[in-house]
């Protein structure tokens, strides 16, 4: 154990904002305990958080994990990992798990341990990190267009295209990490624009091809169009309900809040504990519970700003930006559709929705970002020694 | 396109910055939630999620004098079948037995049950009827049923219980106990005891504030309801079953047997104002009778002769006359401004007095006895009538009391002949309760006493209210007077020439007065002429403990119609069920000798079964039944053989109990 604390490496800030987060997300996942007990009626209200503690110290084992590993192997694991992950992300795809009806294949069921995994989550991570290695890899050329279609759009398109018929916000989120990890890394912002434009494209045609063939994707573009249909013209619908239970939850909630586990809401708010959990925490922990979240999001913005800025290395720098981003991103998506200042999406608030396996890829991320802290600090002894000895950096070298 | 660290980090200040932005635009609606929009989404939360519930409370229950129920409230149960929730193989495995089950107790056939489970599992009938009003150990019969014992997911068991008034008396005073109504806009509708102790009897709505919770629960919220739910109090009232129902079964028997119209019977007991019984049957296009309309209470009408006890007391009391003035009945016609009084008996009676007057209802003694007196000042009469009350209302708590009618000189219809007229009980209108209570106060020497249903509001067994004798006149008359009308009231029934005569008992004393009033006499069409038999009085006569009345309309007049013949006999026979079979006494001798033998044998067995055994014990010369028990009672086995006492054990005594586990015995 001592051992373990005294390879505790990188930024302290970070893994303090992160034990905190963790520690904090208890107390809705106990909140909504209650009612999961209830609803589902399945397991015990002691169960959920025994589960949810499980799922912390095995996220908090990944973190540990990862962030022994030198930041410098990240490039080549990436180009390991891709085709392995795209040929996850087409095999939950082609499963089609329905959810309500609608099609919501976006977990495939881990083997053995009987836990679903969002399989999307991992592709974001994998992707951002690959998309850095391309980035660093040609900063110093002065590439064309059609140079970069095939080592960095055809990659990202595929992924973007396997998670988009189950999950569009995810992976339009994908999507923009991905241009904005391009802008930061000096990729043409010319070229950007017209990736945009034609990515707008792409969705169209999906769209009107969903609409002219139900039977491909049924149901699930229905659910986008009525969504951003109703954040436009608020009617009276299902995630109108959701909108108004989650103000009601806000409003009620004042500036302290009612207490832990006291929500009315959560009784009514569906994904009380996932999609509206900010509803659910202003409104146990009024204003200031908002206030102190949002917060540590920032704070954690914050380092992860000053880990990228102190890194030494351009793909260290990228990298770190490029998987940390998206976990402030999705946390103020989250926030934001609470508020109602953008249409209902199913994104998660990383390290305090009972998420599940989704937390893990948030532990895999931060573990990286941490990995990326720890490197000034080794190297100093060892810099060249490593590079030689790496095996995948050559792989890396080589593509 | 050279990238360096620098102007990474200027394009990372641009997208932080956004984030920044973003966060802050997060937080500023945030808190315009909570500011601008705070209201109206905190009045929505409590709209939508918190509700006052109304706690009904239990109403009371209306009990008779006797104790017994006279309305009380019930729950019932409707069984209904989700047949969806339950699984397909707990539905194959159960239906059979549940359908027979539910077929032994509701008596409908086996298939019937099975027939309509089925049909409901195919149509996916979540709510489908299986059983209506069931009481509540029929409830509990079918909760424990095959499959229904699952619950109400596993399987299916829907139970909607609502409450309902019952009354165990039936159709007996149905109208009297009557009912109460509250419609949406909370007016009541009142009908009898029940309405007229309504206050008594609801109670006070709880109220309860209930939160919203997930599958459509409510939940209550705090630990105490905002208002506590109060039962309504019990209401005892004057009614006595058994008296009740002599009147129900005598009046119906009359009704039935001179297919009259309507008629009532009212008992009351003399000294309180208790009313005992109360019946109103009307007849329906049938020909059955039932209790369509509280006529007792509600219907004013020409009383007829019965008046004439009225206008007696008045002339009495006036000193216009005394029980021996002579009246000349000049053949049972008397002419008076070219209309004519005439007597029922034809011929008439020639010069009779006053009390033989009363005794054999001469109304052209009456006319004149009233008409010569008080001629020339006819406000003395009414005056007189007026100062007995006879023209306001009882002021019941029932709804709906008939209003009397005397009329003053000078009002509307009074003519010359008005005080001829009254004097006989025409040109007057009383309801039967109002003409039973000024009875009753002749009875009782003069006092008149209001006739009471209410005897005491209860909590349980603690008293709320009780409520004792009204008296609304002390003295209607002198006593003199009283105790003359009495004196004539019992001749009517006791001598030979009375009315009434012909309901003379030698076993038991009654008095009272009969009545025949005519009905529709203004059309000249004779065929529509009805009449109203009254008979109005007390028992026994000379200490008068219940007065009654017997108010019979339409009935058919070739079967007869006259007051002795109609109604006296309903009153004869409430009078002698009441008094003439009161029960005997018989005294028979406790035999409580004991047979020393069996004593004997109890003791030896008592003995026995009181000691502690851990080894078996000597059962030898005991009777079997005894050595049974014993052995039975230490956990053995036991087989008999043969009867009598024991002569043979198979086990001897004091082998060790652990050691056994049968016996046998030999009995001889």
């Amino acid at each position: 154990m001592r051992t373990v604390f005294e390879n505790i490496k990188g930024d302290k800030a970070i893994w303090a904002v992160v034990a905190l987060l963790a520690l904090f997300s208890f107390l809705p996942v106990y909140s909504a305990s209650s009612n999961l007990e209830y609803v589902v009626g399945t397991g015990t209200t002691m169960g959920h958080l025994v589960k949810h503690a499980m799922l912390l110290i095995l996220g908090f084992g990944i973190i540990y994990g990862v962030h022994r590993i030198p930041t410098h192997f990240f490039k080549g694991l990436s180009l390991i990992a891709l085709p392995i992950v795209l040929v996850l992300l087409g095999f939950t795809l082609a499963q089609g798990t329905t959810n309500e009806g609608a099609n919501a294949s976006r977990w495939i069921q881990l083997p053995l341990v009987g836990i679903k995994f969002q399989t999307s989550n991992l592709a974001s991570v994998v992707l951002m990190v690959y998309v850095a290695r391309y980035l660093t890899k040609i900063k110093d050329k002065t590439i064309t267009f059609s140079e970069s279609i095939l080592p960095l759009w055809l990659p990202v398109f595929l992924v973007v295209i396997l998670i988009l018929p189950a999950n569009l916000s995810t992976a339009a989120i994908i999507f923009s990490m991905v241009l904005m990890l391009c802008f930061l890394g000096g990729y043409p912002i010319k070229y950007l624009l017209g990736i945009v434009g034609s990515g707008i494209l792409c969705l169209t045609l999906f769209v009107l091809l969903a609409k002219a063939v139900p039977d491909i994707f049924p149901n699930r573009v229905d659910t986008w169009m009525s969504r951003i249909e109703n954040f436009r013209n608020p009617a009276d619908t299902e995630a109108d309900y959701q909108i108004e239970k989650a103000k009601i939850a806000i409003a009620t909630g004042g500036i302290v809040g009612k207490g832990a586990g006291k929500s009315i809401q959560k009784n009514f708010l569906p994904e009380s504990y996932s999609d509206f959990i900010y509803a659910i925490i202003i409104e146990e922990y009024g204003l200031i519970g908002g206030f102190t979240l949002m917060f540590f999001y920032l704070l954690l913005l914050f380092r992860i700003v000053v880990v990228a800025n102190g890194n030494q290395t351009i793909f260290g720098k990228l990298l770190v930006l490029g998987v940390g981003l998206p976990i402030v991103f999705q946390a103020l998506i989250n926030m934001a559709v609470a508020v109602e200042l953008f249409p209902v999406t199913g994104q998660t608030l990383p390290l305090i929705s009972r998420g599940g396996t989704s937390s893990w890829m948030t532990c895999l991320a931060i573990g990286i970002i941490l990995s990326a802290s720890v490197k000034e600090e080794v190297k100093k002894k060892s810099r060249s020694k490593i590079d030689d000895t790496n095996p995948l950096e050559v792989l890396s070298g080589q593509l | 396109m050279a990238v360096t660290d620098k102007n990474i980090l200027t394009r990372l200040y641009v997208v932080a910055g956004f984030l920044f932005l973003f966060a802050a635009a997060v937080l500023f609606k945030l808190v315009s939630i909570q500011l601008i929009d705070g209201e109206k989404y905190q009045k929505l939360a409590l709209k939508r999620t918190e509700r006052m519930f109304t706690i009904e409370p239990n109403r009371g229950d209306l009990i008779s004098d006797d104790g017994s129920l006279l309305a009380t409230s019930v729950s019932r149960y409707t069984i209904r079948f989700d047949a969806v929730t339950v699984s397909d193989r707990n539905f194959k495995e159960n239906i059979k037995p549940l359908s027979e089950a539910l077929s032994k107790l509701l008596g409908k056939s086996s298939s019937h049950y099975q027939q309509l489970l089925r049909k409901a599992k195919t149509n996916k009938n979540r709510y489908a009827l299986v059983a209506r009003n069931l009481d509540y150990s029929e409830y509990m019969a079918v909760k424990d049923f095959p499959l229904f014992n699952k619950g109400p997911y596993k399987g299916g068991l829907i139970v909607d219980q609502k409450t309902v008034r019952e009354h165990p008396l039936g159709k007996i005073a149905e109208r009297s106990v009557g009912y109460e109504r509250v419609d949406e806009n909370g007016y009541y509708t009142r009908v009898g005891l029940e309405g007229a102790f309504g206050e008594y009897l609801r109670g006070v709505e709880g109220k309860r504030l209930k939160q919203k919770i997930a599958n459509g629960q409510w939940k209550p919220i705090g630990l105490d309801n905002i208002v506590e739910p109060k039962d309504g109090y019990d209401v005892i009232s004057t009614i006595d079953i058994n008296i009740q129902d002599i009147a129900h079964h005598g009046l119906l028997a009359q009704l039935e047997k001179y297919k009259a119209d309507h008629g009532c019977v009212i008992v009351m007991e003399t000294k309180t104002g208790e009313v005992k019984a109360i019946s109103n049957l009307g007849r329906t296009p049938e020909g059955k009778y039932y209790e369509r309309l509280n006529y007792a209470i509600g219907e004013s009408h020409e009383p007829g002769s019965t008046f004439k006890l009225m206008s007696m007391v008045a002339a009495l009391e006036d000193k216009v006359i005394d029980t021996s003035t002579v009246f000349d009945t000049e053949k049972g016609t008397w002419r008076i401004y070219k209309n004519t009084v005439r007597d029922s008996k034809h011929g008439g009676y020639g010069k009779i007095t006053a009390a033989k007057a009363f005794e054999v209802s001469s109304n052209t003694a009456f006319a004149k006895m009233i008409h010569n007196n008080y001629k020339d000042n006819p406000e003395r009469f009414v005056n007189r009538l007026m100062s007995m009350g006879l023209h306001k209302e009882l002021g019941l708590p029932v709804k709906g009391e008939g209003k009397p009618v005397i009329r003053y000189p000078g009002d509307k219809g009074w003519s010359g002949i008005s005080l001829a007229w009254m004097s006989h009980g025409y040109e007057v209108s009383l309801t039967p309760l109002q003409t039973l209570t000024f009875y009753n106060a002749i009875a009782n020497d003069g006092e008149m006493v209001k006739p009471r249903l209410i005897k005491e509001v209860k909590e349980l067994n603690t008293t709320i209210q009780k409520f004792s004798k009204e008296v609304m006149n002390p003295a209607i008359c002198s006593k003199e007077t009283a105790v003359q009308m009495k004196a004539l009231l019992k001749n009517v029934v006791e001598q030979p020439w009375g009315t009434g005569h012909r309901l003379y008992s030698p076993n038991f004393s009654m008095a009272g007065k009969t009545g025949t009033a005519q009905k529709n006499y203004v059309s000249k069409d004779p065929d529509k002429l009805q009449y109203i038999s009254t008979f109005a009085g007390y028992f026994p006569a000379d200490e008068p403990k219940y007065s009654c009345i017997v108010v019979i309309h339409e009935p058919d007049r070739n079967v007869g119609f006259y007051g002795a013949d109609v109604s006296g006999p309903v009153f004869k026979s409430i009078a002698q069920k009441i008094y003439a079979t009161s029960p005997l006494v018989d005294e028979v001798d406790m035999r409580d000798t004991k047979d020393k033998a069996t004593e004997r044998s109890y003791q030896k067995y008592y003995a026995e079964a009181q000691k502690k055994y851990n080894k078996v014990p000597n059962v030898k010369g005991m009777s079997g039944m005894d050595a049974i028990s014993i052995l039975e009672n230490l956990g053995l086995e036991v087989e008999v053989r043969g009867n009598g006492s024991v002569k043979r054990q198979s086990i001897s005594q004091g082998t060790d109990l652990k050691q056994v586990k049968k016996i046998v015995l030999e009995l001889s």
